[in-house]
C-alpha cells in the first residue's frame, strides 16, 4: 500500500516519465466502456434530462481519453482540449435544459416520445 | 380461278396490241401526252386560293359562331354565302384555265432536303381540267346542299346548327385539299380531313346509339382503306423520289415504264412500282365503299340527308374515283391493279344493287343504289375508261343528290318516316308536287331511261366499254342486268311512295299522341329551290354528251383528256371513227386498232342504246307491275290498291328465304362479325388480360416494391429520439466493424 | 491488441458488462426489494466485469515487464463505471444526476492519475458545481418529486426503459468495436517528440522573469544579475537539454547607454531542483499561445448559448383579450379610416 501512495505522488514528481502503452490501454478501455454505457442510456431512456445527462457521460468518457493521449505524447493540447470539450458541454447543457423547459410546458411531460409526431 | 380469269382478260386485252404496236408509231411512245401534259407546269393566280380557304374560314367562322351560342340561321347562310364563293372562284379557275395545268404555292409545308434528295409537299394546289371538273361539281354541289340544308336542319338551330356547317365548311376545305393538292400528303390530308367530317356528321345526333355506331363503323372501315393509301404514298416516295404530282408523271422512270406496259411487257417494272397501284386501289375501295370494304355507306345513311347527299353520294365517296383517275398512269404500270378494279366494281355493283332491291328503308335503297353506280365506276376505271368514269361520277352527283334530297324532304316532312310501305301517294299531296316530279326526274335518271336523262348517257359509255373491250364482255353483261335491277328498285320506290291512293304514316319523329292526327309539313321554298335546280342540272348534263362528243365523247371526255387521267379506250375511239366521228384519238393508246367488241352482233354504242335502253324500260314496267298502282299511275300493268300491300308480297313468299337474306343484306355484317370481328375482340380480350396482368402487373409490382419496401422501414421514422439513436449507433457500430475488419486487417495494423 | 488482452477475454468481459447492464436498466413488474437488487447487482457486475478487464490488462503487462497503471487507478475505474451504469439505470432524475457528480470525481481521480490535476479541479469546479446543479434545478423544476418511496408514483417515463435488449446489445458491441479499434493501432502510436526534460522545461524559456524568481530565491544570483535574454524573442538564454543557463549583469557604459557588463553560465551542478515549469504553466501556455482563436470561438459558443437559453426559456407573455380587442380596433381605425363596414371587422 505504500508503494501505491509513492507511485500517487511520483505521478506528479515523475511526470516525464514515458508513459508505456500497458498504462494508456486501461484508461482507453474505461473510457470506451463510459461513452457506450452513456449511449445505452441515451437509446434506452425515455427522460429527455437523462438523455442529456448520458450525452454528458459520453463528453466525459471523451475527455478522459483526450488526456489520456496526452498523458501519452506528453503534451498539454489533450487538456486544452478538454477544456473546449467543457465549454461545449456548459453550452450544451444551458441550451438542451432550456429547450426542455420548454418542451415540457407544452407537453407536460418529459417524455421524448411526446413529440414524435414530429416525425413528418 | 379469278385471279386467272383476271389475268387471261388482260393478257388478252394487251397482247394483240404488243403485236400491232410493237413495229408502229406508237411504239415507245405511248407516254408522250402523259410527258405533255406535265411539260409546262406553270404558277396560277393566287386568287385560286379562294376556293380552298372560304370553306375553312366558314368552318372558323361558325366554330366562333357556336362559341358564342348563336341561335339564329347566320351560320346556315354565311357558310352558303362562303361556299358560293368559293364555287364561283371555281368558275373562274375554269372559264381562265388556259390549257396548261399549273399549281398555286400557298405556303411550306415539307421543305427538306438531304443530300441530292429531297421530300416536298408543300401546301400547294395543283390544277388541270381533271382538277376543275371534280371542284365545278363539288363546290357547286355543296353550295346547293347548304341551302338545302339551312332549311332542313332548322330544328337544330342553336343546338347543332353551328357544329353542322363548321363540319361542312370542313368538309369542303378538306375535299379541295384533297382534289385540289399538288402532291400525295395533301391528298392525303384531304383524304383524312374528309373522313373526319364524315365522321362527324354521321354521328351528327350523337345521341342516338346507332348512329354512333354507324360513324365508328364509317371511321374503322375508312382507316383500313386510308392504310393502304399512306403504304401507297410511301412506296411512291421510296420508289419514285417525289410526291409532287408534277415531278412524279414528269418522271423519266414512270415514262420507261409507261412504255413498256403499253407493249405489255411488265417484266422490266419492279413489284414494288406494281405494289404501289395495289395500294393505292385498298385506299380507294375503302373511301369509295367498293366490295370488302362498302359495308360503312349503308349504315352511313345516320347521318342528317343533306350530309348523307353530299359526302356519301355526290362527292366524298367518289374521291376514290378521283384517286384512280389522278394515279392513272400509276395504274396504267400495273399488270393486275387495273383488272381488279374492273371486277370488284363490277361485283360490287351487282351485290349491291340485289341488296337494294328487298331493302324497305328508302334512304338505304338510295345508299345501296349509290354503291352499285360507284361500282360501274371503278368497273369503267377498269376498263381504260376513265372519261366514262367521270362522266358517270358528274351524272351521279346530280341525280343522286337529287334522289336523296328528295327521299331527305319526305322524310323530313314525314316525322322520320322511311318506310316505303307506309306511305303512298305522296306526289298529290298538297305542296309534294316538286318533290314529286323531281323525284321521278332522279329515278328516271338513275334507271337510266334512254335519250332523255343524262344518266343513261354516261352508264351507256361504261356498258359500252366493256363490250368493246376484250375480255370484259362477262363484266358487260353483269353490268347490263345490274341496270335492269337498278331501274326495277328505283321506280319501286317511286311507285309505292310517290304515285297511287294517299297515305302516310308519321315515323319515328313523332310526338303527338294520336298519329291519326298527323299532317306532314310539305318543303319550303329553300328545299324545293335546290330540288328544281338539281333536276335541271340533271336534265341539262343530257347536253354534255354532246359537246366534243366526236372529239373527245362528250364534254367530260374533252375535260379528262387534258389532264394526266386522260386514257381511254382506243376501241371506243374505233367505234367512233367508224361512226365517222373523226379521227381515233390515240391518246396514250397503249394498243392499237384492234377489232372492237360488238353487242348481239351490233356495234357496241348502238347496241347498248337498244340493249342498256329497252332494258331500263322494262326494268320500270317490271316495277309498276309489281308495285305500281291500279290505273295510269301503275303504266296500266300495276294492281297495288293499298299503300302496304303489293303483287311483290306473294312473289316474295314462293321465293324462299332469298328475299330475306338479301333484305338482311345476305349477311355480310354478321360474316364480317364472325369472320373479323369475333377474332380480333377475342384476340382484344386476350392483350387486355395480358396487358392487365402481365405489363399493369410489371408496372404495379415496380409501384408496389417500393411501398413494401416503406411499410418495412415505416416504422423506423417512429419520431422517437431513442429510435433513431439506435440506428445511429448501430450504423456506427456496423462502420466500425468495416473498417476494423477491412482497413486495419489490409494495412497490417492488427 | 494480444499484448494488452485476450480477445475473447475481451469480448467475453463484454458480453458479461451487457448483461450487467440490461439486467439493470429499469423496469416494471417487479418487486421492489428484487428490483433494487437487479439494480444495484447490474452495477456491480458491470463495474466489476470491467475492473477484471483492467486487471487482466495489468497482469498481462506485469507477465511481460511492461508498468502497470498506479494501483488508485482501479478504484476509481470500479466507481466510475459502477457509477455510470447506476447513472443510465436510476429510476430517479435526481438520484441519475448525482450517480453522474460520483462518476465525474471518479474521472478527476484518472485525471490526477494522468497528471492533470489543474482539469480534474475544473471539473470538478465546472461539472460537478455548475452543470450538474443546472441539471438538478431543471430536474426539480419539471418534475413531480415523489413524496414516498413508492415506485407506483413514478411516471413510465422513467421507469421504463425502451428497447433495452437492442440497446445494451449494440452498446457494448461497440465497446468491443472500439476498444479492439483502439487497443489494435495502440502499438503504432508514435513516441513522443520531445525529450522528458524538453517536455516539462522548454516552456521555461519563454518565462524569464519565473526563471529569475527561482534562481534568486535558490540564491544563484547576485545584486544586478539577472537571466539572458535573446535581444530578438524576449526568451530566456537556456538549454534545458544540458540544464545551463546563461545570466548577466546589467548596467551602463560610459556615455550612460544600457549595456551588458558581464555575463556567466550556470552549469547543470548549479540547477535548482525548485526550476521546473508545472503543469499550469504549460496548460496555460498551450492554451494562450497555440489555441488563442479557439478560446474566442470557445467564448462566441458559450455567448450564443447563454443568449439562446434565454430566447427558449422564456415564457411567452399571453396578452389579455380586452387588450387584443384595443389593439385591433386602433389598426382597424388606422387602416380602414373611410369607413368602409370592413373596418370594424377585426
Amino acid at each position: 500500500m505504500m508503494h501505491a501512495f509513492e507511485t500517487l505522488q511520483l505521478a506528479q514528481l515523475a511526470f516525464p516519465a514515458e508513459m508505456n502503452n500497458s498504462v494508456l490501454a486501461p484508461y482507453l478501455f474505461v473510457s470506451a466502456a463510459m461513452f457506450c454505457i452513456g449511449l445505452i442510456g441515451f437509446m434506452t431512456r425515455k427522460n429527455m434530462i437523462i438523455m442529456f445527462l448520458c450525452t454528458e457521460l459520453m463528453f466525459q468518457a471523451a475527455g478522459l481519453s483526450l488526456i489520456a493521449f496526452g498523458r501519452h505524447h506528453l503534451g498539454s493540447d489533450g487538456q486544452t482540449f478538454v477544456i473546449f470539450v467543457l465549454t461545449v458541454a456548459a453550452a450544451e447543457a444551458a441550451m438542451a435544459l432550456a429547450l426542455v423547459v420548454l418542451l415540457f410546458r407544452h407537453r407536460e411531460s418529459l417524455s421524448a416520445s411526446a413529440w414524435k409526431e414530429l416525425n413528418g | 380461278m379469278m385471279t386467272a380469269s383476271i389475268l387471261s382478260s388482260f393478257t388478252s386485252f394487251v397482247s394483240p396490241a404488243m403485236v400491232s404496236d410493237a413495229s408502229g408509231d406508237h411504239g415507245g411512245n405511248a407516254s408522250a401526252h402523259l410527258a405533255n401534259m406535265v411539260e409546262h407546269v406553270g404558277i396560277g393566280p393566287k386568287w385560286v386560293l379562294l376556293i380552298v380557304f372560304l370553306p375553312l374560314l366558314g368552318f372558323v367562322l361558325n366554330a366562333i359562331y357556336a362559341a358564342t351560342s348563336n341561335k339564329t340561321k347566320l351560320p346556315a347562310w354565311t357558310t352558303i354565302a362562303l361556299l358560293a364563293a368559293s364555287f364561283i372562284a371555281t368558275l373562274a379557275m375554269f372559264l381562265s384555265y388556259e390549257g396548261t395545268p399549273y399549281t398555286v404555292h400557298a405556303f411550306d409545308w415539307f421543305n427538306l432536303h438531304y443530300g441530292d434528295k429531297s421530300f416536298v409537299a408543300n401546301f400547294s394546289f395543283y390544277v388541270d381540267k381533271l382538277t376543275i371538273l371534280w371542284m365545278l361539281f363539288v363546290t357547286g354541289l355543296a353550295t346547293l346542299i347548304a341551302l338545302y340544308a339551312s332549311e332542313y336542319m332548322s330544328h337544330d338551330i342553336g343546338a347543332g346548327y353551328c357544329r353542322f356547317f363548321a363540319a361542312f365548311g370542313l368538309f369542303v376545305f378538306s375535299m379541295s385539299c384533297l382534289v385540289m393538292g399538288d402532291n400525295m400528303l395533301m391528298l392525303y390530308l384531304g383524304w383524312e380531313g374528309v373522313g373526319l367530317c364524315s365522321y362527324l356528321l354521321i354521328g351528327y345526333f350523337y345521341k342516338k346509339p346507332s348512329a354512333v355506331a354507324a360513324a365508328k363503323k364509317a371511321f374503322i372501315v375508312n382507316r383500313i382503306g386510308d392504310l393502304g393509301l399512306a403504304l401507297g404514298i410511301y412506296l411512291t416516295f421510296v420508289h419514285f423520289g417525289t410526291i409532287q404530282y408534277a415531278e412524279l408523271f414528269a418522271n423519266e422512270t414512270l415514262h420507261n415504264y409507261i412504255n413498256a406496259a403499253a407493249v405489255g411487257d411488265f417484266s422490266g417494272i419492279p413489284g414494288e412500282a406494281q405494289w404501289i397501284a395495289l395500294l393505292l386501289m385498298i385506299g380507294a375501295f375503302g373511301k369509295s365503299a367498293q366490295f370488302p370494304l362498302y359495308v360503312w355507306l349503308p349504315d352511313a345513311m345516320e347521318g342528317p340527308t343533306p350530309v348523307s347527299a353530299l359526302i356519301h353520294a355526290a362527292t366524298m365517296v367518289t374521291a376514290g374515283v378521283y384517286l384512280i383517275a389522278r394515279f392513272y398512269p400509276v395504274f396504267l404500270i400495273s399488270e393486275n391493279a387495273l383488272p381488279i378494279v374492273a371486277w370488284i366494281g363490277t361485283i360490287t355493283a351487282f351485290l349491291a344493287a340485289t341488296i337494294g332491291m328487298a331493302q324497305f328503308d328508302i334512304k338505304r335503297i338510295m345508299a345501296y343504289s349509290t354503291v352499285s353506280q360507284l361500282g360501274y365506276m371503278f368497273a369503267a376505271l377498269g376498263m381504260l375508261s376513265t372519261t366514262g368514269a367521270a362522266f358517270h361520277v358528274l351524272t351521279h352527283a346530280f341525280f343522286k343528290a337529287l334522289l336523296f334530297l328528295a327521299c331527305g324532304a319526305v322524310m323530313h316532312g314525314f316525322a322520320g318516316q322511311l318506310d316505303l310501305r307506309k306511305l303512298s301517294g305522296v306526289a298529290w299531296m298538297k305542296g309534294w308536287g316538286i318533290v314529286g316530279v323531281t323525284m321521278l326526274i332522279g329515278c328516271m335518271n338513275l334507271a337510266g331511261l334512254p335519250y332523255i336523262t343524262s344518266g343513261f348517257y354516261s352508264k351507256d359509255m361504261i356498258l359500252a366499254e366493256a363490250f368493246i373491250t376484250p375480255g370484259y364482255r362477262l363484266i358487260g353483261w353483269i353490268l347490263v342486268i345490274t341496270a335492269i335491277m337498278t331501274a326495277y328498285y328505283t321506280f319501286r320506290v317511286f311507285f309505292r311512295v310517290f304515285l297511287g291512293e294517299q297515305h302516310a304514316e308519321p315515323g319515328e319523329d313523332f310526338h303527338g299522341d294520336d298519329k291519326s292526327d298527323f299532317h306532314p309539313h310539305a318543303p319550303g321554298w329553300a328545299v324545293n329551290t335546290v330540288l328544281i335546280t338539281l333536276a335541271t342540272c340533271s336534265m341539262l348534263a343530257i347536253s354534255l354528251a354532246y359537246i366534243d362528243k366526236a372529239e373527245h365523247h362528250g364534254w367530260v371526255g374533252s375535260m379528262v383528256a387534258e389532264s394526266t387521267a386522260s386514257f381511254h379506250s382506243p376501241y371506243a375511239g374505233a367505234v367512233y371513227a367508224a361512226h365517222g366521228g373523226g379521227e381515233l384519238h390515240a391518246v396514250a393508246g397503249p394498243v392499237g386498232h384492234a377489232a372492237p367488241g360488238t353487242v348481239l352482233g351490233m356495234d357496241a354504242h348502238k347496241g347498248m342504246i337498244l340493249v342498256s335502253g329497252l332494258g331500263a324500260i322494262f326494268g320500270v314496267f317490271v316495277a309498276a307491275y309489281f308495285h305500281g298502282p291500279k290505273g295510269w299511275q301503275g303504266l296500266f300493268v300495276g294492281g297495288r290498291t293499298e299503300a302496304g300491300k303489293c303483287r311483290m308480297d306473294a312473289v316474295a313468299k314462293r321465293m324462299g328465304p332469298i328475299p330475306r337474306m338479301a333484305e338482311n343484306k345476305w349477311y355480310v355484317d354478321e360474316f364480317y362479325a364472325m369472320v373479323l370481328v369475333t377474332p380480333l375482340r377475342v384476340i382484344a380480350h386476350v392483350f387486355h388480360w395480358i396487358d392487365k396482368l402481365l405489363l399493369d402487373g410489371l408496372v404495379n409490382l415496380v409501384g408496389f416494391l417500393p411501398r413494401v419496401f416503406a411499410w418495412i422501414i415505416r416504422p423506423s421514422q417512429s419520431g422517437v429520439l431513442q429510435g433513431y439513436a439506435v440506428s445511429m449507433v448501430g450504423g456506427l457500430a456496423i462502420l466500425l466493424f468495416v473498417v476494423l475488419v477491412v482497413v486495419m486487417r489490409a494495412g497490417g495494423v492488427a | 491488441m494480444e499484448q494488452i488482452i485476450s480477445p475473447i477475454a475481451l469480448y467475453l468481459i463484454c458480453a458479461l458488462g451487457a448483461a450487467g447492464v440490461a439486467l439493470a436498466l429499469p423496469r416494471k413488474g417487479l418487486a421492489h426489494t428484487k428490483d433494487k437488487a437487479f439494480q444495484y447487482g447490474g452495477a456491480v457486475i458491470v463495474a466489476s466485469a470491467f475492473g477484471f478487464a483492467a486487471l487482466l490488462m495489468g497482469l498481462k503487462a506485469s507477465d511481460a515487464g511492461n508498468p502497470m497503471p498506479n494501483l488508485f487507478f482501479y478504484p476509481f475505474a470500479f466507481v466510475a463505471i459502477g457509477a455510470s451504469v447506476r447513472m443510465i439505470t436510476h429510476k430517479r432524475p435526481v438520484y441519475s444526476a448525482l450517480y453522474f457528480i460520483m462518476t465525474i470525481i471518479a474521472s478527476c481521480g484518472m485525471y490526477i492519475l494522468l497528471s492533470a490535476e489543474f482539469m480534474a479541479f475544473a471539473l470538478v469546479i465546472i461539472y460537478a458545481g455548475a452543470i450538474l446543479i443546472t441539471y438538478l434545478f431543471v430536474i426539480m423544476l419539471a418534475t413531480q418529486a415523489p413524496t414516498s418511496d413508492n415506485e407506483d408514483d413514478l411516471t413510465d417515463v422513467d421507469a421504463v426503459a425502451r428497447e433495452p435488449m437492442l440497446a445494451t446489445a449494440i452498446g457494448f458491441v461497440m465497446v468491443g468495436l472500439i476498444t479492439a479499434a483502439m487497443f489494435g493501432g495502440i502499438g503504432e502510436l508514435s513516441s513522443p517528440k520531445m525529450t522528458q526534460a524538453q517536455a516539462q522545461n522548454s516552456v521555461l524559456a519563454y518565462l524569464p522573469k519565473k526563471v529569475d524568481k527561482i534562481l534568486d530565491r535558490a540564491g544563484l544570483l547576485e545584486d544586478g544579475w539577472a537571466v539572458s535574454r535573446d535581444l530578438d524573442t524576449g526568451m530566456a538564454v537556456m538549454d534545458p537539454d544540458a540544464r545551463t543557463i546563461q545570466i548577466e549583469l546589467a548596467g551602463k557604459d560610459d556615455h550612460g547607454d544600457d549595456t551588458v557588463l558581464a555575463t556567466r553560465t550556470l552549469t547543470s551542478e548549479d540547477w535548482p531542483e525548485a526550476l521546473a515549469a508545472d503543469n499550469l504553466d504549460r496548460l496555460g501556455f498551450n492554451l494562450l499561445n497555440d489555441h488563442p482563436i479557439m478560446i474566442e470561438v470557445a467564448g462566441i459558443i458559450l455567448l450564443m448559448a447563454m443568449l439562446g437559453a434565454t430566447v427558449l426559456a422564456r415564457k411567452h407573455t399571453e396578452l389579455e383579450d380586452a387588450l387584443k380587442a384595443a389593439q385591433a380596433r386602433k389598426l382597424g381605425t388606422m387602416f380602414h379610416d373611410d369607413g368602409e363596414p370592413s373596418g370594424g371587422q377585426a
